[in-house]
């Protein structure tokens, strides 16, 4: 293989599979011709990469231009869909990570200041909100999937469905396991006194327990139980899977355009939702009146939580905005 | 979506869209073949990724279309819609060149 072939080739791995199926060809004769007149251009190379990171964006729904044929639209969309998808579940799982060390602190006493206790009453509301609306956007989907599969009418949904379905059983087991294992949360005398069932709060608590400073304490961590560290390392990719089985089942699922519509309105409203819990945060970092030790005192893991809460807040209403664009 | 707002969403792309129908004004044409028409008629030479963007979002724009070929370079040629929207770009920079041009004559005697 020439020089020119070989660049061409290696160039053309910035895009994105499914627009190199359908202008690898003859993206890559242009680049020959292009390499043959011009063999060295910086410029040439940083074009084809911007070129490469924008086609992947627009394959995820995140930008470009929303296709007018109705069928091209609505695979947009979909993508679009998929990636808030995504960009919410790494919200409810970060989010998940300081809501429950709230609410579990709750458990043991009220927070000392009203700031602290409004933010607390904020950040409970917008994420059993943010629970309701990707339930409701989860059900129909699923249905739909389900239908189609079990009629044989979608074998590309098979392994999304089963992917999606393991890391659900992976993050409902260890959940419930690790969360019943807390002092404090399952059974505890004063769950009562919290703002939740002391079992929902062990539950969110467990389910995150990845999301932890420790894991900038090497030596503390390692009095860990070894379960607790398999548990803490292993979560991440439970969710990763479950996420991925997800977004994979709803780019491929070929659903109706009212239920896209319908989708479409839950995640604007998924967007306002989780910019509320982000203000509820920051209120809450701002007005740090606990006493350190607390659990309410917020540590440098949750402004870095909230850090990137609100990049996955910006990534989802960019994909809400190109949704709303796409004529579906 | 009228002709004069299909290129509203191209954002840095806008450019090299005009380029690249008014290029296929006058017949379809592959993707070396455009650069090379461009750089001929506007003096600018549309880097690979820069063109390829912009035809993809004109295809899914259905402003031009992809001619059935046997040839790894697929050429491209101008739908109705994507003639209507030329002309209404080009209408629109003529609009411009002729008020910036009227301004120069009467404010410093530049024709």
């Amino acid at each position: 293989m020439s020089g020119p072939q070989e660049q061409a080739k290696r160039l053309l791995r910035w895009y994105p599979r499914a627009w190199r199926a359908r202008y690898g060809e003859e993206f890559t004769e242009l680049l020959i011709a292009d390499l043959t007149e011009r063999p060295r251009s910086a410029a040439r190379t940083a074009d084809v990469i911007r070129g490469g990171l924008v086609a992947r964006l627009t394959d995820a729904g995140l930008c470009g231009c929303a296709p007018q044929a109705p069928e091209l639209a609505r695979v947009h969309a979909r993508a679009g869909l998929a990636s808030l998808a995504c960009c919410a579940a790494v919200f409810l799982g970060v989010g998940g990570a300081i809501w429950s060390q709230l609410v579990i602190g709750w458990q043991w006493s009220a927070p000392g200041t009203a700031g602290t206790a409004v933010a607390t009453f904020a950040m409970t509301g917008t994420i059993l909100v943010l629970a309701l609306l990707a339930l409701l956007a989860a059900l129909p989907v699923a249905w739909a999937v389900a239908t189609r599969l079990a009629r044989g009418q979608a074998r590309r949904l098979a392994a999304p469905s089963a992917l999606f379905l393991a890391g659900l059983a992976v993050m409902i087991v260890g959940g419930r396991h690790f969360g019943n294992g807390w002092p404090g949360t399952g059974g505890h005398p004063w769950a009562r006194t919290g703002l939740v069932p002391g079992g929902v709060a062990a539950f969110s608590w467990a389910s995150t327990l990845s999301v932890s400073s420790f894991w900038a304490h090497p030596a503390a961590l390692a009095a860990f139980p070894a379960a607790e560290l398999t548990w803490m390392a292993l979560s991440p990719l439970a969710l990763a899977c479950l996420v991925a089985g997800a977004a994979t089942a709803v780019r491929r699922a070929e659903v109706s355009p009212a239920l896209l519509r319908f989708e479409g309105r839950l995640a604007g409203a998924a967007c306002v939702t989780m910019a509320a819990f982000v203000g509820a945060g920051c209120a809450w970092l701002a007005g740090r009146t606990a006493p350190p030790g607390s659990l309410f005192h917020p540590g440098a893991i949750d402004v870095a939580g909230l850090a990137v809460m609100t990049v996955a807040l910006g990534v989802a209403c960019q994909a809400a905005r190109q949704f709303r664009r796409a004529p579906v | 979506m009228s002709a004069d707002k299909a290129l509203d969403g191209f954002g840095r792309y806008a450019g090299p869209a005009t380029l690249i129908l008014a290029s296929l004004a006058d017949g379809s044409k592959h993707g070396y073949a455009l650069t090379k028409d461009i750089e001929s008629f506007a003096g600018v030479r549309v880097a690979p990724g820069t063109l390829y963007e912009a035809l993809a979002r004109l295809q899914a724009q259905g402003l031009i279309e992809a001619v059935e070929s046997h040839d790894r370079r697929r050429p491209y040629r101008l739908t109705e819609v994507g003639a209507a929207t030329l002309q209404a770009q080009l209408d629109a920079q003529r609009r411009v060149a002729d008020v910036g041009l009227r301004r120069l004559a009467q404010g410093w005697g530049l024709a």
